[in-house]
């Protein structure tokens, strides 16, 4: 009755309890690779199914270049900073005037991001090189940048942190010299 | 239980009031020192065995009980100044003092126990003339206190008047005297000078007259001076024209019996008896002053004067009122201090039945090189014992105290309740500290040399600090009670933020003291010898301790306000010494000194000296000092006020030292009387420039260095047309800058000047109150000249803005705070009458304060003004520590830009620190270390193991 292949193809002998070594054993399928000790079937010997190639084949159909679509990734980098001027605006709109951490923060934050991102000028130019717009780009992402900054120090001067008026500079007015000598008092 | 509820609730009580005055804080950086003045008159408190006190009262009016054991202040009762709280007289009963006070206008009786008032009654009015205790059966029930024209008898128990006598013929006999022998009657004695003596007798229980004659003695003038009464009534009088002993027994009083003398070129007489007891008669012996050393012991026997004994103390420590109040119950003994060399004195006791010496009561004791000579001397004997006591009062008001075998107990410098200036002077820096700024100090020679002085004085810093830690590891060992950092003049070395400074203090006396800072310790005194008793004094400080290896150097200018005459004290502020540099002799009265701010070769500031007929010499006067004064003379003016004459002057100093009168201005003496004059500190730093407005922009102070508050008072005291001037001059050109008056305004004003305000405090005869003025001047919102500073170019006229607030209190004194940089806020320490001293921040006496707060005012943090000016409990910067009739208030700043050293001197002298901006450069004194410092080893041991822990974990991963 008991039948070898009714068995699902594992042959193993009765009565040998589940810890003892089987006598030997037949793996029919090789996807199931739960015995310990053969790693390295599981990782080098791998059998692909049919049609299956390990090198790429080269795809002819992204070769061709859509203009169009670099513009408009580009146009997308060089308009960024100025897409974010209105909401910088609402930010500040919302932070306020006094001076505390957060809305200090969130100057910071305005003034240090177009400064970073004028400082990565290059990197940016080398992405937009493939532009057939590359200079007019560039240029408006400058202005973008230069806009955000602008909007940083007009912050700051809403929040009176620039040095502006003559009283910021009163600390550093040495007390004048004195060009006489003079003493007395009361006759003694 | 409702006991222990009650318990409960005083311990909360008590806890909540020990937070509230920063227990932990008293006496930390302040201390109080409690004087009573010149003694007048002095008791030992005798009448019970174990009693340790002596009784004093002052001319400072003021009544206290010392602690014989120690020299504290017991208790003390101060009495208003002048002569409204004059002591007259003092007598000792038992456990009451009964005071005169005030030219006999109220009897006093206090407690000596506790120094409670018994009884207090308001005599009548009149000049008071003498005062003795009347006893009965030996008992003192009563005492009678003599006036020009009545004699009234009070009871001893509760002061009530038994009875009040006219005097017959008070407008032609001078009543002087008062005696009362203990037989039920009272003799008042009276002269008439050049002619006769009047003797009146009372009786004791109602007044009576029982007695009245008048006796010839044409050549009597005064009877204190020369008259005492001996034995059973009997009157002696000494008579200098003719050398001659005149005796009167007032029971009889038939006439005076003259009695020659037999001494040959005397030229005082002065009569002293002896009095043991109230109740009983005096004896019969008494005391004959024959020169200002010569002293005889003289005994009345029976109509006969036999002398028992001649002496000679060396110095004169004799006087009147002493013999009185001497001698001790029935051991009667006398004594006679002795200088017998420099500066060590003895004293012996005497009996004076017999004029013996008594056995083993030689006392040597050492005087103060640097004190006074001994003036007077008070003694207790107690009947059973061998030892005594002697108190000892020298000249420059000291008090001894000496036990027995010649050991000084204590010693109080009662000269330092009456201080008249002040300075205070940064302590050396300690040697090795020297030793490197030395390094600097001295001319450069090449550059090995530097090198080496630079390793050496780094091998002696080295050095030292081995030591300093020897030392700690060698003190850690011994008990903690054993190692006391008194400080003493050879380990005076400033501080790390030189919050300790050496005080020098010159006081009426004409002693002078240095006083460490830091504990209130007297480290040096001197006494000058000579001063008249009204000189003026100016201290000065010539170089300061910056200058190693030049001593610091303070001058003192004393003139003698009769004279004109002045003479120059330099000493060391330090130590005390005189300094080898010899002063000038000034021949001239000097009218003023200046002190300019450039120095000699040796840093010595030059000192400037100006005669009456407006010469100036210079100290010190080199070659190099004249040199240099030929260059800045044009730059050189000076100003002098003459108060009785009205008259402001301004003078210009010329290259030959003479000097040219350039402006002058007059106010009519008739009208208003300069009281005085107040130019800036200068050592007044100030930081800022201006002052930042609501929209930013800045309002620039007008800070003229040479600018001078002159108050005047009208002669007029009238309360509708009385007031109170206030003119701001420039100093150099003598231009006004601005004038106010106030009207119906009384002073005495009390007035700060400093930066660029001026405040002032007067009365307000109007509206009966204290009112304070504030003046401030700005230039404008630009500066005219933002460089150089010269009031000869200034055409601007500074704006002027002025406020005006009522203050609840009458003020003593005033002064406003100092601080190195002027960084931190001001304050004005303003003296109470009350003896406290408040912390009055200037921000509330500033005339920007708006009447309405405004957008732009609350920017400024201007305060809403407000006419009232309140204290606040918290600004007392003395706490509890009265103290009383507070005459000034020395400010100076510390190393710390935050600390404000005060010192406030009056009766009493008191050192505290001042932050008037908080202690923003310090950490404050309950700053954990512990924690932090914990905080951050645990953090730092934290990482340590995590990196480690991070180490491995990554390590393992790499393995697996």
């Amino acid at each position: 009755m008991a039948s070898p292949g009714g068995q699902g193809g594992v042959l193993s002998t009765r009565g040998g309890g589940a810890t003892r070594r089987m006598k030997w054993a037949l793996e029919l399928s090789l996807g199931n690779t739960r015995g310990r000790g053969d790693r390295q079937g599981a990782q080098g010997d791998v059998v692909y199914p049919i049609g299956y190639s390990e090198k790429p084949v080269p795809d002819t159909s992204i070769q061709e270049t859509d203009k169009n679509l670099v513009e408009k990734r580009c146009w997308d980098v060089a308009l960024g900073p100025l897409k974010q001027i209105p909401m910088n605006l609402f930010i500040m709109y919302m932070s306020g005037n006094t001076i505390s951490i957060f809305p200090i923060m969130m100057v910071c934050m305005m003034a240090w991001r177009p400064i970073q991102a004028l400082m990565s000028m290059s990197a940016t130019f080398k992405l937009l090189e493939s532009s057939s717009q590359q200079w007019l780009q560039g240029l408006v992402y400058l202005v973008g940048n230069l806009l955000g900054s602008a909007l940083a120090v007009y912050k700051c001067q809403s929040m009176g942190l620039l040095p502006t008026h003559s009283s910021d500079w009163l600390a550093f007015i040495e007390p004048p010299q004195r060009m006489e000598i003079m003493g007395g008092g009361m006759v003694l | 239980m409702a006991k222990l509820i009650l318990l409960l609730l005083k311990c909360i009580l008590f806890c909540g009031t020990v937070y509230a005055v920063f227990e932990d804080q008293v006496g930390k950086f302040d201390w109080r020192q409690q004087y009573v003045g010149k003694v007048r008159f002095c008791h030992f408190d005798g009448h019970m065995q174990s009693s340790k006190k002596v009784l004093l009262a002052t001319e400072s009016n003021v009544f206290a009980a010392l602690n014989t054991r120690t020299g504290e202040v017991l208790w003390r009762h101060v009495d208003k100044t002048g002569p409204e709280g004059n002591i007259d007289a003092f007598l000792q009963n038992g456990q009451d003092s009964v005071l005169v006070v005030g030219n006999g206008r109220v009897l006093r009786s206090w407690e000596t126990n506790i120094g409670g008032l018994n009884w207090e009654v308001v005599l009548d009015s009149g000049s008071f003339q003498s005062t003795c205790l009347v006893g009965q059966q030996g008992t003192v029930k009563n005492v009678a206190v003599l006036k020009k024209t009545a004699i009234s008898l009070h009871y001893l128990s509760n002061g009530h008047q038994k009875w009040i006598e006219n005097l017959p013929d008070s407008d032609t006999v001078d009543y002087q005297t008062v005696y009362s022998g203990g037989n039920g009657e009272v003799y008042v004695l009276g002269v008439v000078p050049h002619s006769h003596i009047a003797v009146v007798a009372f009786s004791v229980d109602d007044g009576e007259i029982l007695k009245q004659s008048s006796v010839e003695a044409p050549w009597l003038s005064s009877i204190p001076e020369s008259c005492q009464i001996v034995d059973q009534e009997m009157l002696i009088c000494v008579d200098s024209t003719t050398m001659s002993l005149y005796t009167l027994d007032l029971t009889l009083q038939l006439q005076m019996n003259q009695i020659p003398l037999q001494v040959k070129n005397v030229y005082i007489f002065l009569l002293c008896g002896i009095t043991p007891n109230p109740a009983k008669q005096p004896l019969s012996e008494f005391f004959l002053q024959l020169g200002p050393d010569r002293y005889v012991l003289l005994q009345f026997n029976s109509g006969q004067i036999v002398m028992l004994r001649d002496f000679k103390p060396v110095c004169n420590a004799f006087s009147k009122q002493h013999f009185s109040i001497l001698t001790f119950r029935l051991q009667n003994v006398c004594y006679s201090p002795r200088l017998q060399y420099f500066n060590a004195s003895t004293i012996n006791l005497y009996n004076a039945e017999t004029g013996r010496r008594l056995l083993d009561t030689t006392l040597i004791f050492t005087m103060d090189p640097n004190g006074g000579k001994p003036e007077r001397v008070t003694f207790l004997k107690k009947d059973d014992s061998v030892g005594y006591r002697v108190m000892v009062q020298t000249k420059d008001h000291a008090l001894t105290f000496i036990q027995q075998p010649g050991r000084v107990l204590w010693t109080r410098e009662e000269a330092l309740s009456d201080v008249l200036t002040m300075e205070m002077v940064d302590l050396p820096l300690t040697g090795t500290q020297a030793e490197l700024e030395g390094e600097f100090g001295k001319k450069t020679d090449g550059l090995m040399s530097m090198v080496f002085k630079r390793l050496s004085s780094q091998l002696i810093l080295l050095q030292a600090w081995i030591a300093h830690l020897w030392k700690l590891f060698y003190d850690a060992r011994k008990p903690r009670s054993q190692v006391k950092s008194d400080i003493s003049m050879e380990n005076l070395s400033r501080d790390e933020f030189n919050l300790q400074k050496m005080m020098v203090m010159v006081t009426a006396s004409g002693k002078l003291f240095g006083i460490d800072s830091k504990t209130g310790g007297i480290l040096w005194k001197h006494y000058l010898e000579n001063i008249p008793s009204n000189a003026g004094f100016k201290l000065m400080v010539q170089r300061t301790t910056a200058h190693f290896p030049h001593p610091p150097q303070c001058t003192l200018l004393i003139k003698d306000k009769d004279t004109g005459l002045a003479s120059l004290h330099v000493f060391n502020p330090i130590f005390g010494k005189m300094s080898h540099v010899t002063p000038p002799a000034l021949p001239q009265p000097i009218l003023q000194s200046l002190m300019l701010p450039f120095m000699d070769q040796d840093y010595a500031k030059v000192l400037l000296l100006i005669d009456d007929q407006y010469k100036v010499s210079a100290f010190p006067s080199t070659k190099y000092v004249l040199q240099q004064l030929q260059e800045m003379a044009p730059t050189i003016f000076f100003f002098l006020v003459d108060s009785s004459q009205g008259r402001l002057s301004g003078y210009r100093l010329r290259t030959d030292l003479s000097t040219e009168q350039i402006w002058e201005v007059i106010l009519p003496t008739e009208i208003q009387k300069i009281v005085s004059v107040k130019g800036k500190r200068p050592n007044e730093h100030v930081h800022s420039q201006g002052r930042v407005m609501g929209d930013r922009s800045v309002l620039y102070k007008y800070l003229n260095p040479n600018l001078l508050a002159v108050v005047t008072e009208s002669t007029d005291l009238h309360q509708e047309r009385s007031f109170v001037g206030i003119m701001l001059i420039d100093g150099v050109t003598g231009r006004i800058i601005h004038e106010a008056v106030q009207r119906k305004a009384r002073g005495p004003v009390h007035v700060v000047h400093s930066e660029n305000w001026v405040v002032y405090e007067y009365w307000s005869t109007k509206s009966r109150r204290n009112e304070f003025s504030v003046i401030e001047l700005y230039e404008g919102m630009e500066l005219y000249n933002s460089t150089a500073f010269s009031s000869l170019d200034r055409p601007l006229v500074p704006q002027v803005l002025q406020q005006s607030y009522i203050f609840p209190s009458s003020i003593s004194t005033m002064e406003a705070t100092l601080t190195e940089k002027g960084i931190t806020s001001r304050h004005l320490l303003i003296g109470l009458p009350s003896g406290g001293i408040v912390s009055l921040p200037k921000m509330f006496l500033d005339p920007r304060r708006p009447e309405m707060a405004s957008e732009q005012s609350r920017e400024e943090n201007l305060i809403p003004y407000a006419p009232e000016l309140m204290i606040r409990t918290e600004w007392f910067i003395n706490y509890n520590q009265t103290i009383s009739r507070v005459r000034g208030i020395y400010t100076a700043p510390s190393g710390l830009e935050s600390t404000c050293l005060v010192v406030a001197y009056g009766l009493d002298i008191y050192h505290t620190r001042v932050y008037p901006s908080k202690q923003f450069d310090v950490l404050k004194d309950d700053y954990d270390y512990m924690l932090i410092s914990s905080v951050l080893l645990a953090l730092f041991f934290a990482t340590m193991i995590s990196k480690r822990l991070a180490e491995v974990k990554l390590l393992n991963r790499a393995w697996r």
